[in-house]
């Protein structure tokens, strides 16, 4: 029994002289080791991604003929107005390209677009992000945004070979700058994440609102991308202010939040936009990209 | 057999990516699955103290590497349970016992996460203690349901590795 107990003590000394190591030990150790313990569990991410992608194969090849036929009909509307909105859309695009032409306009910064497959969703009060299989071996980088269409789903976090973790909008540790609609001066707000509680919807925060701002009568406001500070391009939605708008304790501006505007947890594909050149925003994020 | 925990560590971790995936179909309610500290009940019935050790530092680290908790700090809670355990079979030889610490120690372990996640993070809600509480409940009552078929897959490893019952003095 003594000797279990001494045996218990020189443990308990052990672990204290560890946890002094451990606080003293080069970051770079500590990462190694994240990152050892991240590579270890990537491949069972990936399994368990694809096996839902096959799941959802048989679900689909199982279906009746009756049901295809349907869904294809479906489809064939849905192609029929998606072309017409191409069409559209590249009458936009000829007439940009025009304009910028005529002013001459730097092109901004070009973007390689890299499509993710979502491998798993974890959210906590602390945390909302997902697992993407798709990492530095795909050329992704910590800081590239990461959009669904044309809007913003979050920000790479992390990078790991073949996974990389996202923060989600409404996550805490996710913030930018963001125009409102139906603002014609166009003020620059603030969009971070807001530790969400439990069983509640996640949002995010819009703060520093101008007090004069009201908003556009019958619809939600949406938010937009600035295209400042260089890590998403302009004009992506953000998502939509949820209802009003509220003074903060100062009165100098006011705040609200926003619903972002897609599901974010039921994102099946994502897109990663990788900036070509790097951009500071993207060094800040390598030297601490697990915070 | 000094490799068992490692080989215990691969039979546990099924259980772990079950609770991931368990926590992905929670995602929507910001809770998480934790079940790292029940794994931890019965590998310190029967393995060696240094192996318990690895073991739970192992546990530990493998639930930290993909969230933004401080480096060690669950990893290292996890060691300091081991060892107690390791030094206190006395208190896991019968199944409520074993219940009792398999919902103390998850509970544990997740106010630990919990807290260190709020040392990282600067957000704050004025609505995180009711969170807390229903994290921890869930942690709770998942820790002892949890227990039973986590360590009957341990303990059907640790036999085919021929490990013998731990005596009540390690």
């Amino acid at each position: 029994m003594d000797q279990n107990r001494q045996g218990a003590r020189a443990s308990y000394i052990a672990l204290s002289i560890f946890v002094a190591l451990w606080i003293l030990v080069p970051s770079a150790v500590r990462r190694f080791n994240r990152e050892a313990f991240v590579e270890f569990q990537a491949p069972a991410l990936h399994l368990v991604g694809k096996s839902r992608d096959m799941a959802t194969f048989w679900e689909k090849k199982s279906r009746s003929v009756e049901e295809m036929t349907a869904a294809g009909r479906d489809l064939a509307r849905i192609n029929a107005a998606l072309e017409i909105k191409i069409n559209a859309l590249e009458d936009i695009r000829r007439e940009n390209v025009r304009l910028r032409e005529i002013t001459r306009y730097n092109v901004p910064a070009e973007y390689m677009s890299v499509v993710a497959r979502v491998a798993t969703r974890d959210s906590s009060s602390w945390w909302q992000r997902i697992v993407i299989r798709k990492g530095r071996n795909d050329g992704i980088r910590p800081g590239a945004p990461v959009v669904f269409g044309n809007t913003v789903v979050g920000r790479v976090t992390a990078v790991h070979l073949t996974t990389s973790e996202v923060d989600l909008v409404t996550s805490p540790g996710f913030r930018c700058t963001a125009y409102l609609e139906g603002d014609d001066q166009n003020h620059i707000v603030l969009v971070n994440g807001v530790a969400s509680n439990s069983l509640g919807t996640a949002k995010a925060r819009v703060s520093v609102i101008p007090r004069d701002y009201s908003m556009p009568a019958g619809q939600p406001a949406r938010v937009f991308t600035t295209g400042m500070g260089g890590v998403f391009p302009s004009r992506l939605v953000i998502g939509y202010l949820d209802g009003g708008t509220y003074a903060t304790q100062v009165g100098s501006f006011k705040e609200s939040l926003l619903i972002p505007s897609r599901d974010l947890y039921n994102l099946q594909e994502v897109s990663v936009l990788v900036p070509l050149h790097q951009n500071p925003g993207e060094a800040l994020m390598q030297g601490d990209q697990f915070q | 057999m000094g490799w068992a925990w490692l080989i215990l560590l691969l039979a546990t971790y099924p259980w772990l990516l079950g609770a991931d995936l368990a926590s992905d179909t929670l995602a929507s309610s910001s809770l998480v699955f934790f079940i790292s500290g029940t794994c931890l009940i019965a590998p310190c019935r029967r393995l060696k103290r240094w192996q318990a050790i690895l073991f739970a530092a192992c546990l530990g680290f493998l639930f930290e590497a993909r969230r933004p908790i401080p480096d060690g700090a669950l990893a290292l809670s996890l060691v300091a349970a081991s060892i107690f355990l390791s030094s206190n079979r006395q208190l896991l030889r019968n199944t409520p016992g074993m219940l009792w610490a398999a919902a103390i120690v998850n509970m544990g372990a997740c106010l630990i996460w919990f807290v260190a996640s709020l040392y990282v993070s600067p957000a704050s809600s004025g609505d995180l203690i009711g969170h807390l509480l229903v994290q921890l409940l869930l942690a709770g009552v998942v820790g002892s349901v949890a227990l039973v078929p986590i360590a009957l897959t341990q303990n059907a490893t640790l036999d085919r590795l021929s490990i013998p019952p731990a005596p009540d003095t390690p």
